[in-house]
């Protein structure tokens, strides 16, 4: 049976993703794990994240996992979430600065607390909610998603890749931020899938089904 | 996670009832828009109002205050509940500058409606469900039914709506803590978030909520402990800030 893996780097509980995995991924194995040859042979990897940057690079170093983590991401079809998309950058600038996986060349900024709308109302953060996202290019995992449809966030950091051909959606809150990036068999996310209703579950079961070309 | 402060009026008073019940109310401040100011000015990011009165009648009885106070405090996102079982209901509290309604008895009672009001004020309908040992209560809690919270929460989660307002009414009003099993076992159940009502007492019971808070839970609503001070606002407010960025 095919086997999803969803890496367990001990930040933040991950049964949401999970379940969500399960209820679309059918006829698949979804394991939740922080062993490497479990990640190394799985067929499709996970990468979720929840809480600040340099606790999640510190616990990816310390459980011997970043590499393996780059590994997969080179290799298969890989979908990052939240915190699991923003560490795939270079660098964050949270906590005064913490060096990440570097797959792709940028840096992860803070919203700033002076962010305001075009009506000039302060807006709060983290960014919490549902908003719209905005297709950038026709990828498969957004089959059966409407350019535009709501997700949900929850952050106070946004990533700010260098390279511009890897943004696949966009997100207006303050200024259109980047809400999505893929390149060859990596996709992903800022939002929740998990908690995005039934355009989440759709792009689970389309990450699910997805060959990474 | 939201921190939200509750505003429950009665006779255009801020109260609090325990356990649900009109006659055993406790009168908070005859003013609910400076109070409303309290909490926005201590970092509030939405309000929680609630018309008691409306809820028993089964229409908009207070709607002049809550329009008071999302007139006044125009940049704070105000959710409202109590009595709202019509289009035109919603209507009105939508241009009147409300967020998000609660919808609670009319979404058990006629389902239907649901689905009607998230295609017609899609970003605005959120599901209030009332529960005791899992199934969902209804009429300002004088009836328990024999629907199963879950099973309800999935089918609005269906229909569309923003998120679901989960109370455990065996605790609500009592500062007993939160039922923090059921609500995790709620937002599991369903892919849209979860936002926890009743029971919160003192700051122990946001840090139980905020460590499940990747599970989908958006945010705690809370009313008698910051009314009769077992829990400072913005102390918690402080706290949760500080876990965020």
């Amino acid at each position: 049976m095919p086997e999803i893996a969803v890496v367990d780097y001990g930040m933040g509980n991950l049964r949401s993703v999970a379940k969500a995995l399960e209820y679309v991924a059918e006829g698949q194995n979804v394991v939740v794990t922080s062993e490497a040859d479990v990640i190394e042979n799985a067929d499709r990897v996970v990468f979720p994240g929840q809480g600040a940057a340099r606790d999640c690079m510190q616990e990816l170093v310390d459980r011997k996992l970043a590499d393996v983590v780059l590994k997969a991401a080179q290799e298969k079809p890989f979908l990052g979430i939240c915190m699991g998309m923003q560490v795939l950058l270079s660098h964050s600038e949270e906590n005064n600065g913490v060096d990440c996986l570097g797959l792709y060349g940028g840096d992860v900024h803070f919203f700033g607390k002076e962010l305001k709308n075009e009506q000039g109302e302060k807006l709060k953060i983290p960014h919490m909610g549902w908003n719209g996202v905005h297709h950038k290019k026709n990828h498969i995992l957004w089959h059966g998603i409407d350019d535009g449809s709501r997700f949900y966030f929850v952050h106070s950091y946004y990533i700010d890749p260098e390279d511009a051909s890897i943004v696949e959606a966009t997100t207006q809150y303050g200024f259109e931020f980047v809400s999505a990036i893929g390149r060859d068999n990596v996709f992903a996310v800022q939002f929740h899938p998990e908690k995005s209703a039934q355009d989440g579950l759709q792009l689970l079961k389309n990450f699910s089904k997805w060959n990474g070309q | 996670m939201l921190l939200i402060p509750a505003i429950d009026l009665k006779d255009g008073k801020c109260v609090r009832l325990r356990q649900g019940k009109m006659e055993d109310d406790t009168v908070f401040s005859d003013d609910p828009v400076a109070m409303a100011g309290r909490w926005v000015e201590i970092g509030c990011q939405r309000l929680h109002l609630v018309d008691l009165n409306g809820a028993f009648e089964g229409k908009p009885m207070n709607a002049d205050v809550i329009h008071a106070i999302a007139e006044a405090y125009p940049d704070v996102p105000i959710q409202v509940g109590g009595g709202i079982r019509s289009e035109d209901t919603i209507t009105t509290y939508l241009d009147a500058g409300v967020s998000y309604v609660i919808i609670g008895t009319k979404a058990v009672t006629d389902p239907h409606f649901i689905s009607d009001i998230c295609a017609g004020f899609p970003g605005h309908i959120i599901v209030g469900l009332d529960a005791k040992d899992g199934k969902v209560a209804v009429d300002g809690w004088s009836k328990v039914s024999k629907h199963d919270v879950i099973d309800m929460a999935q089918r609005f989660e269906e229909d569309g709506v923003e998120a679901i307002v989960y109370t455990d009414i065996s605790r609500d009003g009592m500062m007993q803590g939160v039922n923090i099993d059921a609500t995790v076992k709620l937002a599991q159940a369903i892919h849209i978030p979860v936002i926890a009502s009743g029971g919160i007492t003192n700051l122990d019971d946001i840090k139980a909520l905020k460590a499940v808070e990747d599970e989908g839970i958006m945010g705690a609503i809370t009313g008698r402990a910051i009314y009769e001070g077992t829990l400072d606002l913005a102390e918690a407010q402080a706290w949760v800030n500080s876990q965020e960025s």
